[in-house]
């Protein structure tokens, strides 16, 4: 009972659960300011062009217009969200390098106008000849994107580890096999805004934006206004979803808050939902030759590993991208021997950013595809040759990741029992199958001090609890789930806890919502302030109990001795004690964590320990194909997840269906296709993610784990699900038609014309 | 020209001074501040701005609000009763049924028409009706189960 | 995405309605909104004048008429599908109706607004800003056309979910004018003509959609094939009507060309068979070759024939089925 968590493990609602279905949360788009203005985003309608002039003067004339901006009105700072690889300008400054890039902005006094504005603007441009395919843009000759880089290659890596040329020749059976990867949308519900405000006294830009990274959003704005940071103050209001796509400073951040300084009044930018298709970020598509070199038993010896990632017109995150592709290729299998090459190839087309699994997706189905077309050329059972080379906790990485727990083999066996492998692969009727594949996913990165989280906790005087968190709530859950993790620690209950989060200008520094470290990174800082805030509270009980304050246990409001819990003081009357002692008021914790490191490791040049936890998981589906129109219907996903002990299993299970019903869209339906650099399904109608009659029976599995490093042993939930249900799905096309696809999405096209083929 | 109309927006007259091109969405949140009717797609696709009309989930971002005038309107505003949640606010809330929120207003409205009409729909017709609203997060499994849990609450006399 | 601006006219009266269209020339009619509206903000459709005609109350009826059935104009595609006369007796008609969009649309869709719905295009459903990346196509006014650029023709498809299944039902519509009112075949509103798909004369409107009652006597189905199950248009959509007795059949497609398509090969070479495994491959084989459609969507020509084939076979198989 003592050991019982009351708070952490419930199934609880989010805190901000009631006012979400009410309406009254309020995400960027429903705030509004007195004098607010309207802007909006003049887009290039060329794939590649020089801007030789832009004439605004109409647009100025404009009865309505405050202001027009463009690329030589802004200071010449390039911004990106990875430092090493910045190569864009918040409006194109001499060329735009996709339909769809950068022009110039307009505000306005009322949205109308602004949209009429912008199409008086005139733009001369000199067309230049542009590429859309990575492998033409990497040919010597090819149109070059961005100046002083070669073959458009912005970013390669080249790695080595074991010994591979050994291994493959100790190999019983070598196979290559070459997948494709499609072009994504992460297409969250809400579209992307911005509002700016300015401070004239101060100095100060305060920006209302729809983002997942406040605190790097900061810094991107100070570098490209060329302000000081301590000048611009990001708050983040409720955000409609990101998966990815709100990792990045846009041109609606930058022109909110130079209109704002520069006109002195509120400004607010929406992109409509054309623009989050075309003008935001998207999965990078990826072509991919993965060489395998296995024993005979289906032990992997040695892989050798080559992707080019159609990275479009800019990096975004294109080195970290690459390096998660690479290093992640791994786990949850050993590979003792790897040989990784990659590359980030620039094409006139829309920008490739992080999104859900960030370039792993992409990775997971070239191996999982290609372990089960190994499984089929050895003789071997998918699902055995997945658990003879799984993982396990305590083993060496050979990039050197410390694999603390590891639920793998165990998330195997009961994704593979839940779905019924044994009795239904290979023995369902024709057109009906069932796959399964594996993945792992760090919980957040580690070894960079800039990825530390702080938390700030007061006891209020009648036992509610503030905290201050610079975590990135977007929809996810974060908010409750730091606030279960502080109130765990505290004793008290969730409804005792009021959460401020997001905002560079009150809350401790957060990196923000990326690479699913949120839960271990800003609930362990929550955890140490909370902890902070417990030990002054307990020195002052411990006296009164008569006990020592490592004997107090603080649950379910209350304070008592461990072994007597008969000795025992409510929280309140602990903090009116503590007032009356004449203690210093009032009781505050802080806390700063980033993950235990030895060494610093950026995975670019340094291997090492890359996440201070990871997650393992399994999925396993079962489809039906119909035969006359080829349609694939996913039945049932299975889904076994390692993520620890999770702080809230509603939230937990929340996660993977909805990365089960993402990843089943990335398999079946979903493509941004582009004819000549434009995007032809910019729209909810054209590019059809799932709706409630795709959604399969989900069933999630928990494979509990007791991690030491997450906060209450947990590890991350939020991305690592969504990384294998594509080549689940696929394998399990194979099982119902004998057809492998090595290309995503697998359309009803496909399907039938491969039947067709077969059947020849 | 501007006209001055007035909308019975969840039981209450509205005066309004509006545009013929304005939708009945621009009218509910740029003019009438009733910003739970959220913004999605603009284009009729996303489910995000429902709102009812006579009772029917209507899309109000592919309507006029010319169109509205004489009709009774429900928002997201209108739906709970003496101050308490609505039970498929309440459901939504405790079952998991959303997570970033913005999706949620469209849903609940959906499924009240649903209940509304059908005190004990199936799970195939909640799918089926619910369908035009998307959502990103969840995977739609927990709104269904909230959705399936007010109507087995329905009739049992409490 | 603002709408562009325009007058807007409520009339209380068809012939109201029709003086208005005669008036001016740029005005459109607006039923349940859901294809003219997205049009509006897309600025492919730019009228001055937008003639509100859903305060017109008798469009919006179902009725029988001596066994005839009379299906206003301004019905919401969901009272078509949930009236108890049409759920039971005509299959085609109201699958057709609830596979429309998703149930939003039914519930603002008309049945008039889904026949009339403008032809789609994927150069051609996009925004003004998307468009201006190309020279201006001829649907959207320009000079080329993106899809086939040999001749000065419209490919746009007519994608309506409705039109083929009351096709097949031999449904007659009565279009009526200030001082007239005509009567036709469905079939024959469709111009064919991708820039102007409607032949309907200048201030006409469609008013009422009849049914004879010898459709009831046969069997009837819709099937539709689509990225997903709801909110998509078709990427072909197949109605069957069978009178197995008499060994009548008549199919008809939608989104495969210019206009809803009668499958009159098929037709032909069905007509006085009986329905059997043999005959059902031979007319899948026929079905596939009625039209050729081109690349006006992300889905391929060849995957759209092999549709025609594929679901005519389905709905064939339906009829075979339902008469055991």
């Amino acid at each position: 009972m003592e050991n019982e968590l009351n708070v952490v493990g419930q199934r609880l609602p989010m805190h901000d659960a009631a006012a979400k279905a009410k309406g009254t949360a309020q995400f960027t788009d429903d705030l509004t300011f007195p004098g607010m203005l309207h802007g909006r985003i003049l887009r290039s309608p060329l794939a590649h062009a020089k801007i030789l002039r832009i004439d605004t003067s109409k647009a100025e004339k404009l009865p309505g217009v405050k202001g027009v901006v463009t690329g030589q009105d802004i200071p010449d700072r390039l911004y990106g969200i990875v430092p090493k690889a910045r190569d864009e300008y918040a409006l194109a400054r001499d060329k735009v390098r996709y339909i769809g890039d950068d022009v110039a902005a307009v505000c306005a006094i009322a949205p109308e106008i602004a949209e009429e504005a912008i199409e008086l603007i005139k733009v001369d441009y000199e067309e230049l000849p542009a590429v859309f395919d990575p492998f033409e843009s990497k040919k010597d000759g090819a149109p070059v994107i961005h100046e002083g880089i070669k073959n458009n290659t912005s970013f390669a890596i080249k790695k080595e580890f074991g010994d591979v040329k050994k291994a493959f020749a100790e190999s019983d059976a070598i196979f290559e096999d070459t997948f494709f990867s499609q072009a994504v949308n992460h297409a969250p519900l809400e579209p992307h805004a911005a509002i700016a405000q300015y401070d004239p006294l101060k100095g100060e830009v305060t920006i209302w934006s729809s983002t997942q990274i406040p605190f790097f959003l900061r810094r991107n704005l100070s570098n490209t206004l060329q302000i000081p940071e301590s000048r611009v103050r990001v708050i983040k209001p409720k955000v409609g979803g990101g998966f990815g796509q709100k990792i990045d400073m846009f041109a609606k951040d930058f022109c909110a808050a130079w209109f704002a300084m520069h006109l002195g009044k509120p400004v607010k930018f929406i992109y409509d939902r054309e623009e989050v298709f075309i003008s935001t970020r998207q999965r990078h598509p990826m072509y991919i030759t993965v060489k395998t070199g296995m024993k005979k038993d289906g032990t992997i010896l040695a892989q050798k590993f080559q992707s080019y990632a159609d990275g479009g017109a800019y990096n975004s995150t294109a080195p970290t991208m690459m390096a998660l592709s690479c290093f992640f290729l791994m786990i949850p299998y050993k590979v003792p021997n790897l040989f990784y090459e990659g590359y980030h190839v620039y094409t006139n087309k829309p920008v490739g950013g992080a999104m859900r699994g960030h370039g792993i997706p992409q990775a997971r189905f070239a191996v999982e595809r290609q372990l089960d077309l190994m499984a089929g050329r050895l003789g071997l059972d998918p699902a055995e040759i997945r658990l003879k080379n799984s993982i396990h906790a305590g083993e060496p990485h050979s990039a050197g990741f410390v694999i603390n727990t590891c639920g793998f083999s165990e998330s195997v066996k009961k994704a593979a029992d839940a779905i019924g492998w044994k009795e239904k692969r290979g023995k369902l009727p024709f057109g009906r199958g069932v796959g399964l594949a594996g993945a792992s996913f760090p919980s957040g990165v580690s070894n960079m001090s800039h990825i530390s989280s702080g938390a700030v906790v007061q006891v209020g005087q009648d036992g509610a609890v503030n905290v201050l968190s610079g975590a990135a709530d977007i929809g996810q859950g974060a908010e409750t789930v730091i606030s279960q993790i502080v109130a765990e620690e505290l004793g008290v209950l969730l409804e005792d806890i009021r959460i401020t989060a997001a905002d560079t200008g009150i809350t401790p520094l957060d990196p923000g919502t990326f690479g699913s470290g949120v839960t271990v990174r800003a609930g362990n800082a929550a955890r140490l302030a909370a902890l902070e805030a417990k030990e002054k509270l307990f020195e002052f009980v411990a006296e009164k109990l008569e006990a020592n304050p490592e004997d107090l246990i603080a649950k379910n409001r209350e304070i008592f001795v461990k072994g007597s819990p008969g000795t025992v003081m409510t929280i309140k009357d602990a903090i009116k004690g503590y007032q009356y002692a004449d203690l210093p008021m009032p009781i505050v914790g802080r806390g700063s964590w980033m993950a235990p490191t030895d060494e610093p490791t950026t995975l670019f040049e340094q291997d090492g320990n890359f996440a201070p936890n990871y997650s393992f998981m399994t999925q396993a589906a079962e489809i039906e194909v119909d035969l006359v129109t080829g349609q694939v219907k996913l039945l049932r996903m299975v889904t076994a997840h390692d993520c620890g002990r999770p702080i809230n299993p509603m939230l937990v299970e929340g996660q993977l269906e909805g990365s089960v019903v993402g990843g089943m869209g990335q398999a079946l339906y979903e493509d941004v296709i582009v004819e000549k650099g434009q995007v032809m399904n910019p729209s909810f109608l054209d590019y059809g993610f799932p709706t409630f009659l795709e959604m399969p029976q989900i069933e999630t599995i928990g494979v509990e784990t007791d991690d030491p490093i997450g906060p209450f042993g947990a590890k991350e939930a939020g991305e690592g699900t969504q990384l294998s249900p594509a080549p689940a799905i696929v394998n399990a096309i194979y099982d119902a038609i004998g057809v492998d696809f090595m290309e995503l999405p697998v359309t009803p096209e496909k399907i039938l014309k491969a039947m067709e083929e077969k059947g020849k | 020209m501007k006209k001055g109309i007035e909308l019975k927006i969840n039981g209450d007259n509205y005066e309004v001074l509006i545009s013929p091109n304005n939708t009945l969405l621009e009218v509910l949140r740029d003019k009438l501040g009733l910003m739970g009717t959220k913004q999605g797609c603009d284009l009729g696709a996303c489910g995000a701005c429902t709102v009812l009309i006579n009772g029917e989930a209507y899309l109000s971002c592919i309507m006029l609000a010319m169109d509205a005038v004489g009709k009774e309107i429900m928002t997201i505003e209108g739906i709970e009763e003496d101050g308490l949640l609505h039970p498929l606010q309440t459901a939504f809330v405790e079952k998991g049924g959303l997570q970033c929120g913005f999706c949620t207003p469209g849903m609940i409205l959906t499924a009240k028409t649903i209940l509304d009409e059908e005190e004990h729909p199936t799970e195939d017709t909640i799918k089926k009706k619910m369908s035009g609203n998307l959502c990103r997060c969840t995977g739609y499994k927990k709104i269904v189960e909230a959705v399936m849990s007010v109507s087995e609450q329905t009739g049992e006399g409490a | 995405m603002r709408l562009p601006k325009f007058r807007y006219i409520e009339p209380k009266s068809i012939e109201e309605a029709s003086a208005f269209l005669l008036d001016e020339p740029g005005a459109k009619i607006l039923a349940g909104g859901t294809d003219i509206l997205p049009n509006m903000k897309h600025r492919v459709e730019l009228p001055s004048v937008v003639i509100n005609i859903k305060k017109i109350p008798e469009l919006n009826t179902i009725r029988q008429d001596n066994g005839v059935i009379r299906i206003g104009a301004l019905t919401p595609l969901k009272k078509v599908y949930e009236s108890p006369i049409i759920a039971e007796n005509l299959s085609a008609l109201s699958s057709a109706a609830s596979s429309v969009g998703s149930y939003h649309h039914q519930t603002m869709g008309t049945i008039g607004g889904n026949i009339c719905q403008q032809n789609r295009c994927k150069y051609f459903n996009q925004s003004q800003w998307w468009r201006s990346a190309r020279p201006t196509c001829f649907k959207a006014g320009g000079e080329i056309c993106h899809v086939v650029n040999k001749e000065e023709v419209c490919y746009s498809a007519y994608s309506g979910d409705v039109a083929p299944a009351l096709m097949v039902l031999d449904a007659i519509i009565i279009l009526q004018s200030k001082d007239n009112s005509r009567e036709m075949p469905l079939d024959m509103l469709f111009s064919g003509n991708g820039k102007a798909p409607l032949n309907l004369k200048e201030g006409e409107l469609l008013t009422e959609i009849t049914i004879p009652g010898k459709a009831k006597d046969g069997f009837s189905t819709y099937l539709k094939s689509a990225n997903r199950e709801s909110i998509d248009f078709p990427i072909v959509g197949t109605a069957f009507w069978a009178s197995i007795k008499k060994k009548e059949y008549r199919v008809a497609f939608t989104a495969v060309d210019r206009k809803p398509l009668r499958g009159g090969s098929v037709e032909d070479f069905l007509k006085g068979k009986d329905l059997s495994e043999e005959v059902l491959e031979e007319a899948s084989q026929i079905a596939s070759k009625e039209a050729s459609p081109v690349k006006t969507s992300v889905y391929s020509p060849s995957y759209k024939r092999k549709m025609m084939g594929l679901l005519l076979r389905s709905a064939i198989q339906e009829a075979m089925g339902r008469e055991k």
